[in-house]
């Protein structure tokens, strides 16, 4: 995404300067100026987004700067920042399109925040929904008339070419369905129970299939079957666009793609909403892309938009199309209208400040109260359009030589969704996960996509045998929102065909060691002679066909040679048949993933290495790299902890460090033996020993959550700053690639934004473990 | 050496051991070669004290039943409760809901004190069950996971959530909607949520899920029409004897 | 003269429970009992006070190989009850459905659990090396049957579809072509089987009995009809008690039956003695070759009876099909009005005469129920049997002795645990 273009103006160099460096830092483009005659010269040659401007300047006043900028930029939003406010400066600042204000001397974060919702927020501030459907999307450029027998010869026509996927009736309801004949086909319906996008995202589908006589085998299986979607609604038509940035834009699905590719997507108006619809509150009542054809009926006839070349081809290859009168166009706006006025839902507040809104108000007894009755049955999750959470699973056939890795929908709001290996559960009131399902919904998808979570269909509140489940009643009730940026055209990216991000490499296990009474160290290589190529911190998804796969850190460092290492404790089903291979054995290898230890930052400092238990064997990839390249390096400060001397492992690598006179080595056991002589208690005990230079040195830990809490606080209290503490979180990683939504922390994936993240980042997600 | 599988039966209606027997012929074939099974009295006359692995179906109604399955448990390195009747008592338990004498009185008359009887168990109030295979009948596929599971060393996965995940892959149209009332939002999922895709509502016969809303469920029972008292005759059917946790 | 011992505990290759107790010395019979002791599991009181959609569910659990029987008489006494008459469409499913079952259950019993012992083996288990063919063939024929059942009604065992004045839901009509083409394609297998029974030497006993099943004047009686017998004129179904005369006996949980004489018959060869001359032409002519010609008295054919009568059910089942694609098939939803009443179903379960006896208040509520099993009805028959079979053979070995009782009663195919609840007479009044 291109970077946002700020222009600071204010008469003092120090100010402009600090300004222009925290906002470069945020990720801004910054330009300067020191008085309103250059900002006016500036704004006429670039189109900044936003200026951030001082009342008080020399020569043209604050107030004249802003009313000018206006006429030559009316998109240009404005900040005012001020010594000296005065409550006749602000109303004069508002009234010519300033946004808000700030009082001198600025605090950075409050800055950034300001900037950051001014950037997201869109046009100028229309308050109600009527005026915002009023001033709906750009006209279409290509609208066509056909008729109603056009309408079928079309729907025959496709019927002949492929499979079509129509909007029938079942037991009083509708679905989408495969069409036999045109007679089936309804137009005219509320809400189908599930959405469309089920046939570019199936409840259920095979991923792989693999075959293990003598050494794993895998299988890519995909869908590339000619479909034709018909009867699409364009909150529906929305939802597909945000599944296709989830699954196109980053790390592309290729089963998702293939499916999508073949599909050819008929829209259809919607003149009769859903009784739980409030899609123009999400603004999906109207598409002006992301769909071939899009139909709305005039009762005189139909009107098709067409939205790609494909569409204007069918239109012209079946339904003899013409050119719209004016009569057809104003009917098309009555029709339109009147749709608008027959839902029954609304926000009350602009969606725009749902943002802030769900951001102030996460502690809000509101989440715990309103899912007291909540089942976590699902329903809610699995009928909705832009949920794309999933679960992996490995299924072998009795002969136990072949089988297949398949995945199906999951949820946020099933009990289970957030529980790891070891059992403890992430989310494990029914509070906070219809708290996060509604954070989905109206933040989190936003921010990381740019698009509405929610397309206001009203399946989840229909479907709710509760009725809890209501997206807009949850927001309503939580009260204030802001806009939401609208979304520019969109095409469907070709995707490079790079390897398919589900199919594992085949990497040969060349030793096997023992490091405890549970943990073994393996050394894998990859089969066709690849080098992993990771980052210290990263992590892998190994693959055990037919029992499944599972995250597991990379422990040796990549400066280490082809062969990397993986220390594994046996704690589940995977680990378990981990630990019962032999040397010789194939495994499946996909990875590495995940951010590694910010190698840059610790460049030229001190680090103090700090592990609890298991925590080593991330931390030792790490500990390796930096011995590997020790003049990049300050002091080396290693502090262990274990619980007894016979849980030590590594240990004569340990002994190494120990001995290494560059490095500072610590340990201690929570318990000792007889033999035992050296420290005894937890690993934070060791902290006050060491004197740190709290300038020069950042901390990298890695141990159990409970560990964190009390080193960090440590830390703190010798004065290490947030961003020099660094620590990898573990969470359930199924995917690895940020789609099945199992990892996540509120808005952010673990498996991409992490595992590694300094103590400043964690401060802002609250469901961290801290 | 291929394990050995024993299949008993306690109070039952032997639906589930039967449908092994109603496994496509490529399974049952590539299921016999990979297990050996020593004892099936329904299917084969020989029979072994020697097995690895037992299921057992039905529950336990009589005395003597009781030191019968603990012979077997001791036997077994693997006790695997079999069907609702195993696993939660299933529809043997609605007799537990009248007094002993009532009940026997009522089908047997004077003759009534012939007969042993004591109030209907699921297995694992006797003894530890090891995998649990849920349903009336249980569909075959998850005895087949279960197998399967043992033979690679994992643990199987079998659904948490309710039969309402099912019924939505499925495409349904909830059973509540066609002026039914139905257990499913509170049901382990695992069966395809097959009866409310043939029509019907969901009885419950896999038993509850682990942290169920009961509170919850009956009050939509209520709000479709279910007094509280038939409110809970519907959970009688299967769901009172529960899972040991 | 001999002394033997025998002890059948739990005997195998039946459903359900059963003692078999033989102690002769020198040629003095001292005791000679059929012994049931199958937990008694108190169906009748369990559905007392159940809604009138549940009962049929509950009803099915008593037995997991004739589910289908239990329900649809289950759903027929209610139907009796509340006065309701099922479409065309309900009452032709329903009898394919059943024929689904009759396919199942006899293949199930004269290859699986039958034949074993003419082959000289002690289960299907070692058939796989020797008799491969056919037991993949059988595998295929019950695999067929389950599937018609999941097809009609949406499963085989403890069926969904089949409800209180129709069905759930409306079967595929081009997936019932399929089943009609596999039918089809079964009767090769059905030839082979037949060709392997001629080999097989039935063993030979007789004794004349009362021999008692539905008669319907329009077809074989399956599924309809009124009670038919050798020994009276036929009776309508409300008047079941009068012919099963239900009564104890200490050594058995299952009462015992009993009419004209001491004790009678019901299943294949009852149906076969009674209606022979309404079996389709390839039965009948299946029949001849089999040796079976009614009256037939004896207990050893009734499994040949059965493998008759599988090959008429597939018959049946590929012309009801036929029709059913010539009349199409249409989604009908039941509508049922609750009233107070009783009401009697009937069917013939493939071990024989099965009744459902309901009564209901009028919030449609269950107040007092009472089932006839097949095999209940049965019990008193094979005692007789036995009492009449043993002297004859007491100078044969124990393993003989032995062998020929297991399998006199396994040809009845018996289904014990179904067999296990009884009811009495009058009802205490209790809702």
């Amino acid at each position: 995404m291109a970077k946002e273009m700020i222009l600071v103006v204010d008469d003092e160099a120090i100010v402009r300067e600090s300004i222009k460096d925290w906002l470069i830092q945020s990720g801004y483009q910054v330009l300067t100026a020191e008085n309103g005659e250059e900002a006016l010269e500036m704004i006429k040659k670039q189109d900044f987004r936003v200026m951030v401007l001082d009342i008080r300047l020399p020569g043209e006043s604050g107030i004249n700067v802003l009313a000018k900028a206006k006429t030559i930029n009316p998109k240009l939003k404005s900040i005012i920042i001020t010594a000296y406010p005065t409550e006749d400066t602000l109303i004069e600042a508002k009234k010519h399109g300033a946004i808000d204000y700030l009082i001198k001397p600025v605090i950075p974060e409050d800055l950034e925040k300001l900037i950051q919702d001014t950037v997201n927020s869109i046009d100028d501030g229309v308050a109600t929904e009527k005026e915002r459907i009023e001033k709906a999307p750009s006209p279409i450029t290509k609208l066509y008339s056909i008729t109603s027998s056009g309408v079928k010869s079309l729907i025959e026509g496709l019927i002949r070419e492929r499979e079509v996927i129509g909007v029938k009736s079942k037991q009083g309801k509708f679905i989408f369905d495969k069409l036999n004949s045109y007679d089936e086909l309804i137009l005219d319906y509320d809400i189908t129970l599930l959405p469309p996008s089920k046939f570019l995202f199936p409840a259920k589908e095979t991923l792989l299939k693999f075959n293990v006589e003598s050494g794993p085998k895998f299988q890519v299986v995909n869908d590339a079957k000619p479909r034709a979607l018909v009867g699409v609604h364009p909150d529906d038509i929305n939802a597909i666009a945000l599944l296709d940035d989830v699954f196109i834009k980053i790390n592309p699905d290729p089963n998702y793609i293939t499916r999508r590719q073949n599909t050819l997507i008929i829209g259809v108006n919607c003149l009769h909403p859903a009784s739980e619809s409030f899609a123009p509150s999400m603004g999906t009542n109207t598409a002006d892309s992301g769909y071939d054809l899009l139909l709305t009926d005039i009762g005189i006839g139909f009107m098709a938009a067409v939205g790609t070349k494909t569409g204007a081809e069918l239109l012209n290859k079946y339904a003899n199309p013409r050119e719209v009168t004016g009569e057809e166009i104003a009917r098309q706006k009555e029709v339109r209208d009147e749709a608008v006025t027959k839902y029954q839902r609304s926000l009350n507040v602009p969606k725009e400040r749902l943002l802030k809104l769900l951001q102030d108000n996460y502690e809000n007894p509101f989440w715990e109260f309103r899912a007291k009755s909540c089942l976590s049955c699902g329903s809610c999750v699995m009928v909705c359009p832009t949920c794309f959470c999933f679960d992996v699973q490995d299924e072998m056939a009795l002969n136990l030589i072949e089988g297949e890795r398949y995945r199906n929908w999951d949820g946020c709001v099933l009990v289970d969704f957030a529980k790891v290996a070891s059992g403890e559960n992430f989310r494990h009131t029914k509070g906070s996960r219809f708290r996060h399902r509604i954070l989905r919904k109206g933040k989190y998808i936003l921010e990381k996509y740019g698009r509405a979570g929610c397309v206001g269909c009203g399946r989840c509140a229909t479907a709710c045998l509760a009725k809890i489940a209501s997206p807009v009643e949850a927001f309503n009730a939580i009260a204030e929102s802001e806009r939401v940026k609208e979304e520019a055209d969109r095409i469907i990216i070709e995707a490079e065909s790079k390897h398919n991000i589900y199919l594992p490499h085949l990497a040969l296990l060349v030793n096997v060691q023992d490091l405890g009474a549970k943990e073994k160290v393996f050394d894998f290589k990859f089969v066709d002679g690849r080098a992993l190529g990771h980052k210290p911190g990263q992590f892998v998804e190994v693959s055990i066909p037919g029992i499944g796969e599972s995250p597991i850190s990379i422990s040796s460092s990549p400066t280490r040679g082809e062969e990397f290492q993986l220390a594994v404790r046996n704690v589940g089903s995977v680990t378990n048949a981990l630990h019962k291979l032999k040397e010789g054995q194939v495994v499946g290898i996909r990875g590495p993933f995940g951010k590694g230890f910010p190698i840059d930052q610790l460049k030229g400092k001190d680090i103090l290495f700090i592990a609890g238990g298991i925590g080593l064997f991330p931390l030792r990839s790490l500990i390796q790299y930096v011995l590997d390249k020790r003049e990049n390096f300050g002091r080396i400060i290693i502090l262990l902890g274990a619980r007894s001397p016979s849980e030590r492992m590594f240990t004569s690598e340990l002994e190494q460090w120990n001995r290494n006179p560059s490095i500072e080595y610590m340990e201690t056991v929570e318990k000792g033996d007889e033999k035992w002589m050296g420290n005894v208690g937890v690993v934070t005990a060791l902290i006050p020993k060491v004197r740190v230079d709290i300038k020069n040195t950042v901390a990298v830990i890695v141990g159990p959550p409970i560990m964190y809490r009390f080193v960090i606080n440590e830390l703190k209290k010798i004065g290490l700053a947030d961003e020099h503490i660094v620590l990898s979180l573990e969470r359930r990683m199924k995917c690895g690639v940020g789609k099945c939504g199992h990892c996540q922390i509120n808005g952010i994936y673990v498996c991409q934004d992490g595992p590694v993240f300094t103590l400043e980042q964690l401060r802002g997600l609250r469901e961290a473990v801290l | 050496m291929k394990p050995r599988v024993a299949f008993f039966d306690f109070a039952s209606c032997e639906g589930c051991q039967l449908e092994a027997l109603n496994l496509d012929a490529g399974e049952l074939l590539d299921l016999i070669a990979a297990v050996d099974i020593v004892n099936f009295r329904e299917a084969m006359s020989e029979s072994s004290d020697t097995y690895d692995i037992a299921f057992i179906e039905g529950s336990v109604t009589r005395e003597s039943d009781i030191a019968r399955l603990e012979k077997i448990r001791q036997r077994a390195k693997i006790l695997i409760a079999l069907g609702a009747c195993a696993t939660i008592g299933g529809v043997n338990c609605l007799k537990n809901h009248m007094p002993m004498e009532e009940a026997l009185k009522i089908v047997y008359g004077e003759d009534a004190k012939n007969y042993d009887t004591i109030p209907t168990k699921p297995i694992d109030e006797v003894v530890h069950v090891d995998y649990y295979v849920r349903g009336c009948p249980p569909p075959t596929s998850e005895m087949l996971k279960v197998v399967k599971a043992i033979l690679l060393g994992k643990k199987p996965e079998i659904p948490n959530y309710p039969v309402c995940v099912e019924c939505k892959w499925s495409g349904n149209v909830c059973a509540f909607e066609r002026a039914m009332t139905c257990l499913g939002p509170v049901s382990r999922a695992g069966c395809g949520a097959i009866c409310v895709t043939k029509g019907r509502n969901c009885w419950g016969c896999r038993g509850l899920v682990d942290e169920p809303n009961v509170d919850s469920e009956k009050e939509i029972l209520q709000k479709h029409g279910i007094t509280l008292e038939q409110a809970l005759q519907k959970f009688q059917i299967y769901c009172t004897g529960g899972e040991k946790k | 003269m001999k002394t033997s011992k025998i002890n059948v505990h739990y005997i195998t290759r039946v459903e359900g429970h059963g003692d078999i107790v033989l102690n002769a010395v020198d040629g003095e019979i001292e005791e000679l009992k059929w012994k049931v002791i199958e937990a008694p599991r108190f169906f009748e009181a369990m559905l007392r006070g159940r809604n009138y959609n549940d009962v049929p569910i509950i009803a099915s659990r008593i037995c997991g190989i004739c589910s289908i029987a239990h329900t649809i008489a289950s759903v027929k006494a209610v139907e009796a009850a509340f006065g309701i008459n099922p479409t065309e469409q309900t009452l032709t499913l329903r009898k394919l459905l059943h024929n689904a079952e009759y396919l199942e259950s006899h293949v199930l019993h004269t290859l699986f659990l039958a034949a074993p012992d003419y082959l000289g083996v002690s289960s299907v288990f070692p058939l796989v090396e020797t008799h491969k063919d056919i037991v993949v063939m059988a595998l295929s024929l019950k695999r067929l049957a389950y599937n018609m059942a999941e097809i009609i009604a949406g499963r085989k065992t403890h069926p969904l579809g089949c409800v209180v004045g129709g069905f759930s839901m409306t079967p595929d009509i081009n997936a019932l072509k399929d089943i009609k083409q596999r039918l089809e394609a079964a009767r090769g297998d059905l030839e082979i089987i037949v060709k392997l029974f001629k080999t097989l030497e039935i063993l030979s006993f007789e004794r004349e009995t009362e021999y008692i099943a539905l008669k319907d004047s329009r077809e074989y009686a399956l599924v309809n009809g009124d009670i038919g017998s050798t020994d009276s004129q036929t009776l309508p179904v409300s008047s079941y008690l009068g012919v099963t005369n239900e009564f104890c006996v200490p050594w058995s949980t299952a009462k015992y039956t009993k009419h004209k004489r001491d004790s009678y018959m019901v299943g294949a060869l009852s149906r076969f003695n009674l209606n022979h001359g309404q079996l389709l032409p390839q039965a009948k002519n299946a029949a001849v070759e089999l040796g079976l010609i009614a009256p037939n008295y004896n207990p050893y054919m009734i499994t040949v009876a059965q493998l008759v009568e599988t090959i008429h059910v597939i018959e049946d089942s590929i012309n009801i099909i036929k029709h059913l694609e010539s009349t199409g098939l249409k989604e009908e939803t039941p509508v049922v009005k609750v009233k107070a009443g009783r009401g009697v179903g009937a069917v013939e379960a493939p071990r024989g005469l099965l009744i459902h006896d309901y009564t209901f208040n009028d919030k449609g509520i269950l107040t007092a129920a009472n089932c006839i099993i097949p095999t209940n009805q049965n019990h008193n028959n094979i005692q007789k049997d036995m009492e009449a079979l043993v002297p004859g053979i007491l100078d044969q070995t124990e393993d003989e002795i032995r062998r020929k009782l297991e399998m006199l009663v396994r040809s009845y195919d018996p289904c014990i645990s179904c067999s296990t609840h009884l009811l009495k007479i009058s009802f205490t009044n209790k809702k």
